[in-house]
């Protein structure tokens, strides 16, 4: 009985614990039971060997270098690549020089421009005997006269044949060991590193200069259709990727759909951009949806991208699976805007960069192939794929993008804190003693530099400076203040004119402002552009305004990178044309650095006593405010040179923060900017 | 989990229990080892599955009535209790009776176990022996206990792994039960007293009961946490034949124009939202022809930790169904090693072959005499290759992928990193067995070049035991290798047979710039490195005037190089498991395009990530005036001083938009008809709770990129200072325009940062009480701020602003924009309520939340300037009407 009562209470107590088991270890035994358990005993990853420390590496100590010798490998036959075909012993030297062959018979006037902007270049040279490449152009279908062989082929050695529409001519030649420059080459006979992809552009695509890109904002409005659709026919249509995840390819088209709108020819205001990557005519509807800033989506695209061997395109555009439309879309629905944002200003600054005109589409084509004898001192990656782009940011400057005024953030480092002054003295030829003084007087200040553009001759004493001081004597032009001399160790440079007057607070300042801004040139004196209706041209206007576009480079601080565009870049006839009127000079350099930059000077101030006693610029020799504008046509001819107006107004001036405030001059730093 | 203590250690050990209880239960007092052997001939043929219902008649004749009873109910302690209970043993009234654990062989085959167990070889427990791999216990435990039982129990018949422990939870109980009965029952026959054994044994129950639950507390955590260490440990030996008939089909050679839209299922990898392929891996297996002749070696060391390495890896996948990838485990790292016909055969017979399409190659040495393929020889049709040496011929760009050729030294030897600066040699040469024209022209560029050249070839004269891998010589000069290679500026990687070298992992190991001379060589990762930042590529027919292209490169840019090369090893080279995990990364970039890893991220060393700043508004452009700014006001219950705002604002030429934060949530706002007539469109939004970060919200209703956002107390500023404000903005759209500005010092007494109003000549913050930004930094504020300083501010109800600034200036790396002399929002008669002591404990907690934000940052990200924004003419002596802002300038 008593054993009986025990072994109650035993099974009461057992079932408590199995209930107290339940309860709380059953919750958790449920979660255990529910994901989809693997089978026991089933092999979990790649087993862990118990005998693998007895495994054998896959080549045996010795191995590798035993390997028996076999002779180089011949190329094969027919395909080429960059080693094989191309001969890079005519390159040594002053990099790439191009020959054109001259056109045969009548030719259009696109063929004319493109020759015409080659020769301009300063990669142009008239020897076929002393260019390392030959050039054939191959563009007119038109005309009917299709390039027959030409004399120095050789084979087609060192030779390019550039085709900016697809194969207008049949083959009338053995293309050899020539390299191909061609729109949207299909992916199967395009030799990568080799040929070169071109975009596909269309018929009335601006020779020069172009149309800017059509974003006008940073971040889509809100409320933009997420997805335009290119068609078959030409023309595109925007679709609402909410109503249905409808395939582009027509399978259902019997659908519309509420969202579906109706055709249309211009682009519509969407998101991306959706191209078919079968068509090689979809490769216009590429360029178009890059210039408006719609990201373009590419399915499987079949032919290769333009210049794909230096941009990289998975910045500006999204080449997708057209197998997977639905993983497409949802990638696109869910990606954040903080990579929209970067692919759409991508798709903007590869635009204005590479494929605006036709002459950029051009030098890009001979800039990759430079890069390529260049071997190590190309352009670094991040001077294709980074504003201004590898045409403005030269590599024969350096190719440490240190080096250059864009790249500090991205490098994360700071501009120098010291400047070269360059002092250009002009006729009448007096030292410029105070000036000196007054700029060896900066801390920031590291040498001083003085060009003698004089009739006169050099003086034999110049001024005790804590600074080194340097003379050089120049070539009597206008164009020497920009020459890249060897001599400026800094990369910020004080550009100043002998009759400038500044006082040492002026020019700490100033070169503070810099460094802050080290790409854009930070000035005093200020003239601006106009649009000049009754002309039917650009004027320009020194005069005292609420706005301006250039500062004069008679007092500036600007980076020394822009000495070397402004000689290397610019084609020689916009030189000539600053050394024959000397005041254009500063126009044309405000040029290139807007140009570069899409942005306006600085302006800093400037002692007003001295602003009207003594007009800094040079050659003046009547009183303010009627300085003599440079000659009218100056801006105008620059402008046409190239092909648009890069000039930007700022309104606004950088003050020293407590400038002129009614607080104790004890207080402010830069005290003397307000003297009376 | 390495260093487990002791305790854990005995887990295993104590889980033999069971097994020796069950199978020497019923003798006792005996030869242990003649009883043993009886017992266990008997029983072990019969030895099935746990509660088998019919082993009970079945195996009965076989069995002792205890041993029956004890079978019958061995698998839960519970029932042993009853059974034990049952048939109690005692010494005088029933001797036969049930012992419990405690009896001497029991303990004995114990000691025995534990001993086996404590030895030298025991020692090492793996971890993963430690968890309780599946409900059946670790294969290899089980084997070693049945090994050692069948040794000391002296077997006829070696016991069967699988029938040791039955089920490990039981096992765990039954451990229980061991430790903590272990004195109970050994006290039993000694005990008289009744209820005490029954109070014990109910104590042990309701322990027992406590332990399992909380056993099971955790088990599911231990598993879901050890999904790696789930693995089984066998021999490599023991695999699976499979005998391939010399008839099976053989995969097509393929051909060269597969790219991944025509050759790649990509319908397999399906709809992944991690954006993640999955691999799946074949199982081992030894394939053998007609004959029983294997078709290859095993499995080579490294193909077995590339193996490993994918399946330790995210992309890896055990269900063959939902693989996107299939990794054969058929080495092929080694052509030489290959009969060629028999692997494309193994190939071929893969579950999921299907023209190899998904199915990835891994080959680090290609072809083989005379000609040296590029690429491997074995017939694979669509399958994928990742080769080290392919050259343009071979390679299917876009669809191939280019490997390293693995060093084994890489393991071996340990090169610490090398500083910048000069090396002895400027260029090196240590390959051996170079074609003899190669050697040549080394030997003249040493000629001409002399001591700054170094051309090393294999030792002929080295005493035995000495490695000759490790060395190289020159003349009589040996050189340990591959540390030589850190003397060198540059070193010669030259073809060899084959294209692909593993010197050129040991090159770029020792930080020394690889000059690659072979010509059509694709350097391995071609895809995503940028090879021009590391390496020097020649073209095979300029090899004399190497030295004097690689004079050409400037100081900086070598020494760039060399840590590029360097961080290229750390990354992708330096051992087995980078080569297949940066493979199978480069795939998944091509399946999942826009999830890809971007060029910096592949290219870049970790110091340049770090260092650098991406601007996401990194395009100059001035935004068209037209488009306008909204202006945001944030406000509680100053209607009066909200209308005024809103009034003045409105007269804003620029004013596109107005937009009312109504942070009061216990008051309506007023009604429409109160609200100031103005010519923009106002829109009211009611927030859900009283928070400052609602000023810093994305709302949809914004349709500008410039926000102001405002105070409703901010009634002080004109018309032209806002527009000027504007104007400034679009000349600056990635920076903070604000009207008063502040600072940041850092204080050197208290050695931490201060907040500072005064009339200073620098600006680093700008008040965003009036402040124009882009309206992406709204996102970036209310989703992207780092650590908890979102939900900070809003808890403190301040700085919000400063928290603004932090943020921009991190991610643009640009100061903000001071406009106008504006010093203070104030206005003049507020400055008596405004005492002294406020205004301090005012800057106390601003300071503090400089320093909180700059802790939580990581950086002080603020950036110092010295100027403000003006318009062009402000103060200028010219005629006021005349100028375009006029009335700026008050303070």
């Amino acid at each position: 009985m008593q054993s009986w009562r025990r072994r109650k209470s035993l099974w009461l107590a057992l079932s408590a614990s199995w209930l107290l088991l339940v309860l709380l270890g059953g919750f958790s035994l449920l979660r255990l039971a529910l994901p989809p358990r693997p089978q026991p005993g089933a092999s979990q990853g790649w087993p862990r060997w118990l005998d693998a420390e007895l495994l054998q590496s896959f080549s045996q100590p010795g191995e590798l270098p035993e390997d028996a010798v076999s002779p180089p490998q011949a190329p094969h036959g027919g395909s080429c690549n960059w080693e094989a075909c191309f001969d890079t012993s005519k390159c040594r030297g002053d990099g790439l020089k191009v020959f054109v062959y001259p056109a045969v018979g009548p030719i259009s006037e696109t063929h004319r421009r493109i020759l015409a902007s080659i020769e301009g270049s300063r990669f142009y040279t008239f020897s076929p005997a002393g260019a390392c490449l030959l050039l054939l152009l191959s563009l007119d279908a038109q005309t009917g006269e299709c390039s027959s062989m030409p004399l120095q082929w050789n084979r087609g050695r060192n030779h390019l044949v550039l085709r900016l529409r697809p194969a207008p001519c049949p083959r009338t030649f053995q293309l050899g060991q020539a390299m191909v420059a061609e729109a949207s080459p299909t992916v199967d006979s395009f030799r990568p590193g080799f040929d070169v992809a071109l975009p596909f552009l269309p018929e009335a695509h601006p020779l020069r200069g172009g149309a800017p890109g059509q974003l006008r904002q940073h971040s889509p409005q809100p409320g933009v259709a997420l997805l335009a659709l290119e068609e078959e026919r030409g023309g595109w249509r925007t679709a609402d990727t909410g109503s249905s995840a409808c395939p582009w390819d027509g399978r259902c088209e019997q659908d519309p759909g509420p969202g579906q709108t109706q055709r249309q020819e211009t682009l519509p205001n969407a998101t991306f951009c959706l191209i078919s990557g079968h068509r090689p005519e979809a490769a216009s509807r590429f360029l178009q949806a890059l210039q408006a800033g719609c990201i373009p989506v590419l399915l499987s695209p079949r032919w290769e991208l333009p210049f794909s061997e230096v941009i990289d395109w998975t910045k500006a555009a999204i080449v997708a699976d057209e197998r997977l439309p639905l993983q497409v879309l949802a990638a696109l629905q869910e990606m954040s805007p903080a990579r929209v944002l970067a692919l759409r200003q991508q798709t903007q600054f590869l635009w204005d960069a590479y494929f605006s005109s036709v002459e950029k589409v051009i030098h890009t084509t001979l800039e990759v192939i430079q890069d390529r004898i260049f071997g190590t001192s190309a352009h670094p990656s991040l001077l294709w794929n980074s504003p201004p782009g590898a045409l403005l940011a030269l590599s024969t400057f350096s190719t440490s993008p240190q080096d250059f005024p864009f790249y500090y953030l991205q490098q994360g480092s700071r501009p120098e804190g010291r400047f070269s002054a360059l002092i250009w003295v002009g006729p009448p030829g007096q030292p410029p003693l105070k000036l000196i003084q007054a700029v060896a007087g900066s801390q920031h200040c590291a040498q001083i530099l003085v060009l003698w553009s004089n009739e006169r001759p050099l003086p034999s004493r110049w001024p005790e400076t804590a600074v080194p001081l340097t003379v050089i004597d120049g070539h009597r032009k206008v164009s020497d203040r920009f020459y890249p001399y060897s001599t400026i160790r800094t990369d910020a440079i004080l550009s100043l004119d002998a009759r400038s007057s500044l006082s040492t607070s002026e020019v700490d300042f100033a070169f503070l402002v810099w460094q802050s801004f080290p790409e854009r040139m930070v000035g005093f004196l200020t003239s601006s552009h106009f649009w000049d209706e009754a002309h039917g041209g650009w004027g320009y206007t020194a005069e005292r305004t609420n706005e301006f576009s250039m500062v004069l480079t008679t007092a500036a601080f600007y980076h020394r990178y822009y000495h070397t565009l402004f000689t290397h870049s610019l084609p020689k006839a916009l030189r000539t044309v600053a050394d024959e009127a000397p005041t254009c000079v500063d126009v044309l350099m405000n040029f290139i650095v807007a140009a570069v930059t899409k942005l306006p000077p600085i302006k800093v101030p400037y002692g007003k006593q001295r602003q009207e006693a003594a007009p800094l610029a040079p050659g003046v020799p009547g009183p303010r405010p009627k300085p003599p504008a440079p000659a009218p046509d100056c801006i105008n001819q620059i402008a046409a040179a190239f092909g648009h107006m890069p000039l930007l107004s700022s309104r606004l001036r950088l003050d020293p923060v407590l400038f002129k405030d009614p607080v104790s001059v004890q207080r402010k730093k830069y005290r003397s900017l307000e003297k009376p | 989990m390495f260093t487990l203590p002791q305790k854990d250690f005995r887990a295993p050990t104590t889980c033999l229990g069971p097994a020796c209880m069950q199978d020497l239960g019923s003798s006792h007092g005996e030869d242990l080892e003649g009883e043993c052997s009886r017992k266990l001939d008997q029983k072990l043929p019969e030895l099935r599955g746990v509660g088998d219902p019919a082993m009970i008649s079945s195996d009965t004749s076989y069995l002792s009535s205890r041993g029956r009873m004890i079978k019958w109910f061995w698998d839960s302690a519970e029932e042993g209790y009853r059974t034990y209970h049952m048939d109690e043993y005692d010494e005088d009234k029933n001797p036969s009776g049930i012992i419990n654990l405690g009896t001497s062989e029991n303990k004995l085959c114990f000691d025995l176990l534990s001993w086996r167990l404590s030895q030298s070889d025991m020692q090492r427990v793996e971890p993963s022996l430690l968890q309780y791999a599946d409900w059946r216990g670790h294969l290899f435990l089980r084997e070693e206990v049945a090994k050692f039982l069948s040794f000391y129990c002296k077997s006829p018949v070696p016991l069967r792994p699988e029938n040791e422990c039955e089920e490990e939870a039981v096992c765990v109980i039954m451990c229980a039960s061991v430790k903590y009965n272990i004195r109970g029952p050994a006290l039993i026959p000694r005990m008289k007293t009744k209820h005490r054994i029954y109070y014990i044994t109910l104590f042990s129950i309701v322990l027992l009961g406590l332990i399992a639950t909380g056993m099971f507390q955790f088990w599911p955590h231990s598993i879901e946490s050890s999904n790696d260490w789930n693995v089984e440990k066998r021999s490599i030996r023991d695999v699976p034949v499979v005998r391939l008939p010399a008839d099976s089909p053989i995969p097509e050679r393929g051909d060269l124009s597969c790219r991944m839209h025509t050759c790649f299922d990509v319908y397999r990898c399906g709809f992944n939202p991690k954006n993640k392929i999955k691999v799946y891996i074949y199982a081992l297996k030894k394939y053998v022809d007609d004959f029983g002749v294997s078709v290859s070696n095993a499995i080579s060391r490294e193909y077995n930790e590339l193996l490993m390495a994918i399946s330790d890896s995210d992309y890896y996948t055990d269900d063959i169904n939902r693989a996107c990838l299939f990794v054969p485990s058929i080495d092929v790292l080694n052509q030489n090693t290959l009969r060629i016909k028999e692997t494309a055969q193994a190939l071929a017979q893969l579950s999921r072959w299907d023209r190899g399409t998904n199915h990835l190659l891994f080959n680090m040495l290609p072809g083989g005499p005379p000609d040296y393929n590029t690429a491997l020889d074995v017939p694979r049709d669509r399958a994928l290759l990742a080769g080290g040496g392919f050259s343009t011929w071979t390679y299917r760009q876009g669809y191939d992928v280019s490997i390293p050729v693995y060093s084994p030294l890489s393991a071996e030897v340990d090169l610490p990193e090398k500083g910048p600066g000069p090396r002895q040699y400027f260029l090196l040469s240590s390959q051996v067995g170079l074609h003899p024209e190669y050697r040549e022209d080394l030997e003249a560029l040493q000629v001409k070049h002399g001591e700054s050249v170094l051309v090393l070839d294999k030792c002929t004269n080295l005493s035995e035991g000495v490695l000759s891998v490790r060395k190289r010589c020159h003349k009589h000069q040996v050189f340990d290798y591959p540390q030589v290679l850190q003397e060198a500026t540059f070193c010669v990687v030259l073809r060899g047979a084959r294209l692909g070298q593993a010197v050129l992992s040991d090159v770029l190991q020792a930080g020394c710039v690889p000059v690659v001379i072979a010509d059509s060589y694709i350097l391995p990762f071609s895809e995503v490195l940028d090879w021009k930042r590391a390496s020097v590529v020649v073209p095979e027919e300029k090899m004399s005037d190497v030295y004097s292209i690689l004079q050409s490169i400037p100081q900086r840019q070598i020494e760039e190089m060399q840590r590029q090369a360097r961080w290229f090893w750390e990354a992708y080279f330096q051992s087995i498991k980078a080569i297949a995990l940066a493979t199978l990364q480069i795939i998944n970039d091509r399946i999942y395009p826009y999830a890809a890893i971007s060029y910096e991220e592949w290219n870049d060393p970790p110091a340049v990530k770090w260092g650098s700043v991406s601007n996401p508004l990194f395009l100059p452009l001035i935004p068209p005036q037209s488009q306008g700014f909204t202006a945001i006001v944030l406000t509680y219950d100053r209607v009066e001083s909200l209308f005024r705002v809103i009034t003045e604002v409105s007269k804003v030429p620029s004013l596109s938009k107005l937009l009312v934060v109504w942070n009061n949530q216990n008051k309506n706002p007023p009604e429409d008809s109160l609200w100031p007539k103005i010519r923009v469109p106002l829109k009211v939004v009611r927030t859900a709770e009283n928070k400052l970060s609602n000023r810093f919200f994305p709302y949809d209703e914004i349709e500008t990129e410039a926000v102001l956002a405002i105070d409703d107390d901010i009634i002080m500023l004109t018309s032209d200072e806002l527009q000027f404000g504007y104007e400034v903005w679009r000349e600056f759209p990635d920076r903070l325009v604000g009207y008063p500005g502040r600072l940041h010092l850092w204080d050197h007494e208290m050695n931490k940062w201060k907040y500072e109003s005064e009339w200073t000549n620098e600006v680093s913050m700008v008040l965003t009480g009036a402040a124009f930004y882009h309206k992406y930094f709204n996102y970036l504020y209310t989703y992207k701020m780092p650590g908890d300083i979102k939900n900070w501010v809003d808890a403190h109800m301040n700085c919000e602003d400063i928290a603004m600034n932090f943020l921009v200036a991190n991610v643009t790396g640009k100061a903000v924009i001071k406009v106008t002399p504006r010093k203070k929002f104030k206005c003049p008669e507020c400055t008596a309520i405004d005492g002294l002591s406020l205004d301090q404990t005012h800057m106390v907690e601003r300071s503090e939340c400089i320093n909180k934000f700059a802790s939580v940052f990581g950086t002080m990200p603020l950036k110092v300037v010295e100027h403000r924004a003006d318009p062009v003419l402000y103060k200028d002596d010219f005629p006021e009407k005349l100028k375009s802002f006029p009335n700026i300038g008050s303070l």
